[in-house]
């Protein structure tokens, strides 16, 4: 299956072997396994959407489905 | 917001009975004659339909009862670096009726690439009181009262009939601090952060958790490997001030927990429910 990927901030580096964001999965393939897969530190990952819904490292991704992995931000001054 | 004997003295000054604008010097010689303070006069004033010429192009956008409740609301702002700054300079100039600004800080050389407060001619100096300085260039019906010390610092007052609190802090112990202090007050919070192209900003309403859920026992940010550019603080601070005046003025309409997340290198727009 192939799922789409938007990854933002620092995390857009991690994409550079998938320009156009589509990712090569075995099925039931989880968040998890994308991190994996693009060598994404996962310690780092603050929140992760699929289809425009918030889920974790552990959801199970179907063909097509659009994930944004977000890391979180601190600055203020 | 004025009393009765208030009311008495001010009616004079504004008894026509068509619409009109008052300018910042009549409005000015009324409050130096009544006695009473260019915030309440430019209430009133509103009130009766003159509308300070100041806010015109305000309204369009607020409209008179929206420029009103800004009149009347306290909010608080924590940071007043890189995004407080760019906030307490839109707050000021919208017409926000009271603001407490607090940082510890003085400026230094490196504020100088983003922060709207510093200049060449105030390094070294208490951020918290070139706050006020700048202000008072630019509104002087806002009442602004400037705190150089810790939140922890902070007297008991500050917080009294505080409506809104903003998050432009630098670390997350003191995000945390400032997220419980205003779900015990049953205050929102409009949180904001930055790192290099990236910036999140998010509506706190009180006992939602989103901060403590958002950061999870972490502790550092990507900020000092990615930089604090100019461009980043200000659309952070912007969209910060553009939530903060929908929940004063009552136009934010969500009271879920969101963060709306921008990437300026990828022109890429996020909003998250919590």
């Amino acid at each position: 299956m192939v799922v789409n990927v938007k990854l933002m901030s620092m995390f857009a580096r991690y994409l550079k072997n998938h320009p156009d964001g589509k990712v090569d999965m075995e099925e039931d393939s989880t968040v998890r396994g994308l991190a994996e897969i693009l060598g994404l530190p996962v310690k780092l990952v603050r929140i992760i959407t699929v289809n425009g819904k918030q889920e974790d490292l552990n959801k199970v991704l179907s063909n097509g489905d659009l994930v944004y992995i977000f890391p979180p931000a601190i600055g203020g001054g | 917001m004025i009393s009765v004997e208030e009311e008495r003295l001010l009616k004079p000054y504004f008894a026509k009975s068509e619409t009109s604008e008052i300018t910042m010097r009549q409005a000015e010689e009324v409050s130096v004659e009544t006695g009473i303070c260019l915030r309440k006069v430019e209430w009133f004033a509103i009130r009766k339909g003159f509308v300070p010429r100041r806010y015109r192009h305000n309204l369009g956008t607020f409209s008179c009862a929206g420029q009103l409740k800004l009149l009347e609301s306290k909010v608080v702002l924590a940071g007043l670096g890189g995004l407080g700054g760019h906030l307490l300079e839109q707050l000021g100039r919208a017409g926000v009726g009271e603001i407490v600004g607090v940082d510890a800080d003085v400026f230094d050389e490196t504020n100088l690439n983003r922060q709207l407060l510093s200049n060449e001619g105030n390094l070294g100096k208490e951020k918290a009181y070139q706050a006020k300085e700048r202000l008072e260039k630019i509104n002087k019906a806002v009442k602004f009262t400037g705190f150089s010390c810790c939140l922890d610092e902070l007297p008991d007052e500050v917080w009294q009939n505080a409506v809104l609190v903003f998050d432009c802090l630098d670390n997350i112990a003191d995000r945390l601090k400032l997220a419980h202090k205003c779900s015990e007050m049953k205050c929102p919070l409009v949180h904001g952060a930055i790192a290099g192209w990236y910036g999140e900003v998010g509506v706190v309403w009180p006992e939602s958790e989103m901060l403590e859920k958002h950061y999870q026992g972490q502790r550092e940010g990507l900020e000092k490997e990615l930089g604090t550019p100019p461009f980043t603080a200000a659309v952070a601070a912007s969209l910060m001030a553009a939530k903060g005046v929908q929940i004063l003025t009552g136009k934010y309409r969500s009271t879920q927990p969101t963060i709306h997340f921008f990437d300026l290198l990828e022109d890429d727009w996020e909003n998250i429910q919590l």
